[in-house]
Parts: C-alpha cells; structure tokens; sequence
C-alpha cells in the first residue's frame, strides 16, 4: 500500500482510499486518501456535495459508483456495496441525530456491540459530559448534544471518523471547547478524520489536510499550509481569506 | 413498555376463542315479519325441549341473497312462497331440488296509522283515497317490494284499489317489514302498509284495518330446512307445523295454510 | 343487553387489532421510507375502505370471499364451512376496512423519525431489524397506539360492511352495531337506547385517550 505515511500506532491501518462516482442524487466526482493520522478538512460552498461524500463513505448514499476502502477493506467496490451498519464508521450528524428517547448513556451503549455502561462513563468524561450521562437529549444544550454525538461516534470503535458541520451551530467559546476537545482525542485516536465545513477559519487550525470541494469536485486538496499558502484559484482564494 | 404489554394482554385475553355454540344452537332465517311470532315460539320451544335456536329476521328476498352466497342457516322461513321455490330450484334446500319446504302459515297485510296521524283507516282504503287526494297523507311507508314480500304485496294491493299512481310519489320504502313499521310508528310516515303480526307488537300502539286477502296475491308463508340442518333446526321446523307452534301463530294474526 | 354481541363486538375489535398491528408497522414504515414510485398507488387503495360507501366495499368483499371466489373454495376447501356470514369472515373483512385507521397513524409517526435518526442507527451498528425495534418503532408506538385505538374503536362501531359481510347471525356474527340496529327494528327502543349509549361511552374513552396519548408524545425533536 502506497500513500498515507505509516502508523505510529501499533493496530491502525493504511487509512481511507476513496473514489466516487455519482450523478443522481448529487454530481460527485472525486478521489482522496485519508492517511490514519490526518484530519483532512472538506470544505466547500453550501451545494458543494460535502454532507454527500460523507453520506457515501457512510454507505448512507445510494447509487454511487467508484469504491471506498478502509484499512485495506473494501465497503464500496465494483457495485458490491457494505450495509451502512456494517461499515465501522464514526458519524457526528450536523443536526447531530441523537436518539430522543434515550438518555446520554444509552445513546452510546446502543452504539456499542456489546453495551458496556463503564465505557460510556468513560467516553462521556472524554468530552467532559461528567454528570450528564442520564440525561435526555431534551434535558441538554446544543454543545451538550454535540459532545454526547461525539462520543457516540467512538463508541463504535469507529475505524473512521467523519463530522459534518460541527461548528455551524454554535457560539464561539463553545466552538473553541468542542474543536479543542477532538484536538485532545485525535491525539489518542489514529483514525482517519474528516471534518466537514463551509469555513475554513472554523476548521484550519485542527486539520492537518485540506480538500476544497466544488460542484462535486476537487478544486485543491493538500496538506494545510500549502492549501492556505497557495490558493489554487479565486474559490480557494475566497475561502481561505 | 410495561403498559404496552398489559394492553396487548388485554386484547389477547378478548380475543380468546368463545365456546363454539354453531352445532348446538343451528342459526335460523326469518322474514322480519315473523319477528313478534318466533320470538315467542323459540322461548316456548326452548321451554319444552330444552333447545335454544339462533333467529336473523330480515326482508326474504335478502336473506336468500345471503343463503346464495354461504351464510350457515340451517332454517329459512319465507314470508312467501317464492323465495323458497327459487332456493330449492337452486339445489339449496336440504333436500335437493325436489324439496321445496312446507307452507306453515298466511299472513295478512293491514293498513296502519299511528296516533294523532290524519290517515283515516278501513278495509277498502277509502281514507287513504282522500288523505292522499287532499294532500294530508304526505308519507306512506311499504317495504321494498323487491325483496320483502309483505312490500311486494302491498304494491298489489293499491294497485288492486287503483291507488298506485296517487300513491306512489308519497312512498317511503322500508328495506323489510320491521324497518316499514319503525318508519310508520317513529312519525316518519303517516302509515304505512304492514303485516298483521307485527302491528299486534306489545307496545306498537296505533290503529290499523285488515286488507281483505284477496286484494293481493296470498302471503302463503313457507320453511324449508337448509344444507347442513341439524336435530334441533329439523325439531324446530317440526314443532312449528305441530299444535303448539301453530297456536302461538295464530295468536299473532296468522291463519292456517 | 345483548351481551352476546357485546362480547362479539370487543372480540372482532381485539382480534382486528392483533392482526393488523404487526400490519400497520410494517406498511407504514414502508411508506414513510420507500423511494417506490408504488408508493401513492398503495397509499390510495389503503384509504379507499375510508372514501367508498360501506355498501361498495361489502359487496366486493362479498365478491372475493362468497362461495364462488377462490378464497371461498380455499376456506372451504381447508375448514369445511364458509368464509363469509362466518365470524372469520368477519375477520378479514374488519381488517381490511380499518386499514387506513391503523396504517396512516402509523406512517405519520414513521415519518416523524425522519431520515437522520434512521442514518444515525444504521451508524451505530443497528441493522434495519434492530434500528426498527430499538430506534424507530420506540419513537413510533404513538402514533402506531393511536391507529391501534382508532382500529377498535371503529370496528366495534363498523356496521355496513359487516352487515354485508356477516349478515347479524347471533352469536357469530351480529356485533353491538347490528344489534343495536334489530332492537331498533324490534321496536325495542329500550334496550336499543342501553346499547347505543354504551357504543357512545366506549367511543368516547378510545377517542379521548387517543387524543391523551398523541398529546404526550415523546418529543422526536433532535438538534437545534
């Protein structure tokens, strides 16, 4: 396997390798690699197809052509596509999709195969919910709900990690917490992160790579610093000022 | 959760399966006019043979749609002869084509007036003449005459009086002959066309006159036992022709065949 | 009283909802998540028990079911009595009138879960089998409660069809309904008068306690 440089850590693997194809629901037409280390930063307008490309690598896209592997598994290739629930996939949903009659505990056990209350403690307190656990979403705020949707998305042991929008919906001290909360558990968790957003100020200090999406397409994809450094075009150019 | 599950309790509880009674209690089918008749006769024939009977009452003709089309009566008593013959000639009786019932009874059709109603009543329909000339009878009730024979009857017997085209845009038409009377005694109508058996109802009260029977063609009121009759429907049908079943239609209007 | 019929009635209503509950689920999760060009096809004949005369759809479930019909002679064939004036008979033609009472509550509520809540399951591991039973039909059962309510209200009040159909043979098939209706032709006005205040209360309480249950609705909000 060429690419994604080699993990640090013992058990990860070569990272994500995508390439989509789609026309019906939304144009897509695109390739990346995503290495086990890299926070890769999509962002585009609002149309740009981002939420979509996340919906594909989920499997929650149908009619999409091309292939996603992860790891070295296939679960987009030639047609033959993995159910969603068999794709090991960490989701943060932009409306963050919390189960509402559950409480912040039972929305992680049930993303677990095997519910395990301990874990969802612990994963709570990752994201500093302390003390929240037998809440209902109802009973959170916005920031709350988010951190409960995060650690949700770990709960799985997700080989991939994907947030959509994760600053779109709130203030900017709650911003500034949540993005250094997935800064402290990127620096435990080598999986493959992308992070979805139609700013760039949002997410370009956590990203490690940044992939600019237009109309389906790459416009410019590359680590960070040369992305903000060398605006490909005057998209770019405006995204990044 | 747990209240779901005692809700589907309860349904599982109603819907528990009831002690089949078919066999020992046959189901029977009876024109709506012998309503008031055989009420009485399966509580007297209960009394002395220990034998229940399940009665349906509706007009005739319906309820031989219902026999054509698999309803389980073991018992069809007509309130005219017509309707069994076609049954039988359908291979629907117990017996096949050849058995074609008994005649138990005739009925007789009266004119009937509630209270405070304007209609003058009489054998010779003289006063439904001038209520329906001057305009004071306004709604008169006959049963369907396609289906319920009392109705079909009726239609004679105004055309036997040359009353038909007077009275036909005053018609209401009851679907048999219980509902022609409901209409009649609820106010509904002025009066109405009905049978003699019912009009004797504890509780209709009203007054009423006879038709002369040979206004109309006769109400020859015929049984026949069904595929699938058993002991108690065949006792029943037997019981009905014997001494005490006749006595008990004659006590509500009826005559001997 | 005609508590023969009273039994009847809350028998037919009972079964009517066993049968069409596990029905309801599934045709109403279909049709608030299917892509199906079918799908405005199979919602219209759902509700076309509620938009026909009741005399229209007996005389086709006459039709269907009568000694003639294929399913006539199978019944026959495989119970040895008739389909319809039977209560089985009853059965199905109670089923199928109350489809859109039962169904379209339920695919409201489906439709209320809405497409993230269904992705965030299938994120989480659940198989569509387990994302219905932990996810979707815990959401649901509101509104799958209401249809269940709605169904066992409207078959103890169902006369037309199951006039057509059954034919008020006591004991088998002459519900509350029908009875009310031979006390009334009976000129028993009195006991007709008992029955029908009894239907009325019933009614009553399945309606209001429809309205009390879609009134504490488990919020389905989600986000901000």
């Amino acid at each position: 396997m060429s690419g994604p440089e080699p993990s640090l850590v013992s058990g990860t693997g070569s990272g994500l390798d995508l390439s989509l194809h789609a026309t019906d629901p939304v144009p897509l037409e695109l390739a990346l690699r995503v290495g086990p280390l890299e926070t890769l930063a999509l962002v585009g307008r609002s149309g740009a197809g981002k939420t979509s490309v996340l919906k594909a690598i989920a499997g929650l896209l149908p009619g999409v052509g091309g292939h996603v592997r992860v790891d070295g598994e296939s679960w987009l290739d030639a047609g033959a596509s993995r159910p969603p629930h068999l794709r090991r996939v960490g989701f943060v949903f932009q409306s963050y999709a919390l189960f509402p009659h559950m409480t912040a505990a039972e929305n992680l056990t049930a993303a677990m195969d095997a519910p395990d209350r301990a874990a969802a403690d612990a994963l709570l307190a990752q994201v500093h919910l302390e003390g929240f656990a037998d809440r209902r979403p109802d009973e959170l705020s916005g920031g709350q709900q988010q951190r409960v949707a995060l650690a949700r998305a770990l709960a799985r042991h997700p080989r991939l990690l994907l947030l959509d929008e994760p600053f779109s919906a709130t203030d900017r001290p709650t911003r500034r917490a949540l993005a250094e909360t997935i800064r402290e558990l990127r620096a435990t968790l080598p999986i493959p992160t992308v992070i979805v957003s139609h700013d760039l100020d949002d997410v370009a200090a956590l990203a490690s790579h940044i992939a600019i999406l237009d109309a389906g397409r790459l416009v410019q994809h590359g680590p960070a610093a040369d992305v903000i450094a060398n605006p490909a075009n005057a998209l770019v150019r405006d995204l990044v000022a | 959760m747990r209240r779901y599950c005692l809700l589907l309790l309860l349904l599982l509880a109603l819907a528990a399966p009831a002690p089949a009674t078919a066999d020992a209690t046959p189901a029977i089918a009876a024109a709506a006019s012998l309503r008031t008749a055989l009420d009485e006769a399966a509580i007297a024939f209960r009394r002395s043979t220990g034998r229940s009977v399940r009665l349906t009452y509706g007009a005739s003709g319906s309820l031989v749609q219902q026999i054509r089309n698999g309803a389980p009566y073991q018992l069809f008593l007509s309130a005219d002869e017509a309707h069994v013959v076609a049954l039988a000639a359908d291979g629907r009786t117990l017996g096949g084509p050849a058995d074609r019932g008994r005649n138990f009874a005739v009925g007789r059709l009266v004119l009937f007036a509630p209270p405070r109603s304007p209609l003058q009543v009489d054998s010779e329909l003289q006063g439904l003449r001038r209520g329906l000339a001057d305009g004071s009878v306004r709604r008169l009730a006959i049963a369907n005459p396609d289906v319920a024979p009392y109705g079909a009857r009726a239609r004679e017997a105004l055309q036997h009086a040359d009353l038909w085209d007077a009275a036909k845009p005053r018609l209401v038409y009851g679907e048999n002959i219980s509902q022609t009377l409901q209409f009649a005694t609820s106010g509904g109508a002025d009066g109405g066309l009905v049978s003699l058996s019912l009009v004797r109802t504890p509780g209709v009260a009203g007054r009423y006159a006879l038709i002369p029977a040979d206004r109309h063609a006769p109400l020859t009121q015929r049984m026949v036992l069904l595929p699938g009759a058993g002991t108690t429907a065949r006792r029943f049908h037997d019981w009905l022709l014997g001494p005490a079943g006749q006595r008990i239609l004659s006590r509500h209007g009826y005559t001997r065949p | 009283m005609d508590w023969e019929a009273l039994e009847l009635s809350l028998r037919l209503a009972a079964i009517t909802v066993l049968v069409l509950m596990p029905l309801a689920v599934f045709l109403g999760r279909w049709l608030a998540t299917t892509p199906s060009r079918a799908r405005p096809l199979v919602e219209a004949l759902i509700v076309l028990p509620l938009v026909l005369p009741p005399t229209v759809v007996g005389f086709y479930l006459l039709a269907a079911m009568g000694p003639d019909s294929l399913a006539g002679r199978g019944w026959t064939a495989l119970f040895d009595q008739g389909l319809v004036f039977s209560f089985q008979g009853l059965v199905v033609a109670s089923v199928i009138v109350n489809l859109p009472f039962a169904v379209q509550p339920a695919q409201r509520a489906f439709e209320g879960v809405g497409p993230d809540l269904r992705a965030a399951a299938a994120s989480c591991g659940m198989s569509p089998w387990a994302a219905l039973r932990r996810v979707e039909l815990p959401l649901a059962l509101p509104g799958v409660l209401t249809g269940a309510i709605l169904t066992f209200a409207h078959t103890l009040g169902e006369f037309g069809v199951v006039l057509m159909v059954g034919g008020a043979i006591p004991g088998e098939t002459r519900t509350l309904a029908l009875s009310i209706y031979d006390r009334v032709q009976a000129l028993d006005h009195d006991a007709a008068g008992r029955m029908a205040a009894l239907l009325l209360v019933v009614s009553l309480a399945a309606v209001a306690l429809t309205y009390a249950l879609t009134g504490r609705r488990i919020g389905t909000r989600v986000g901000p």
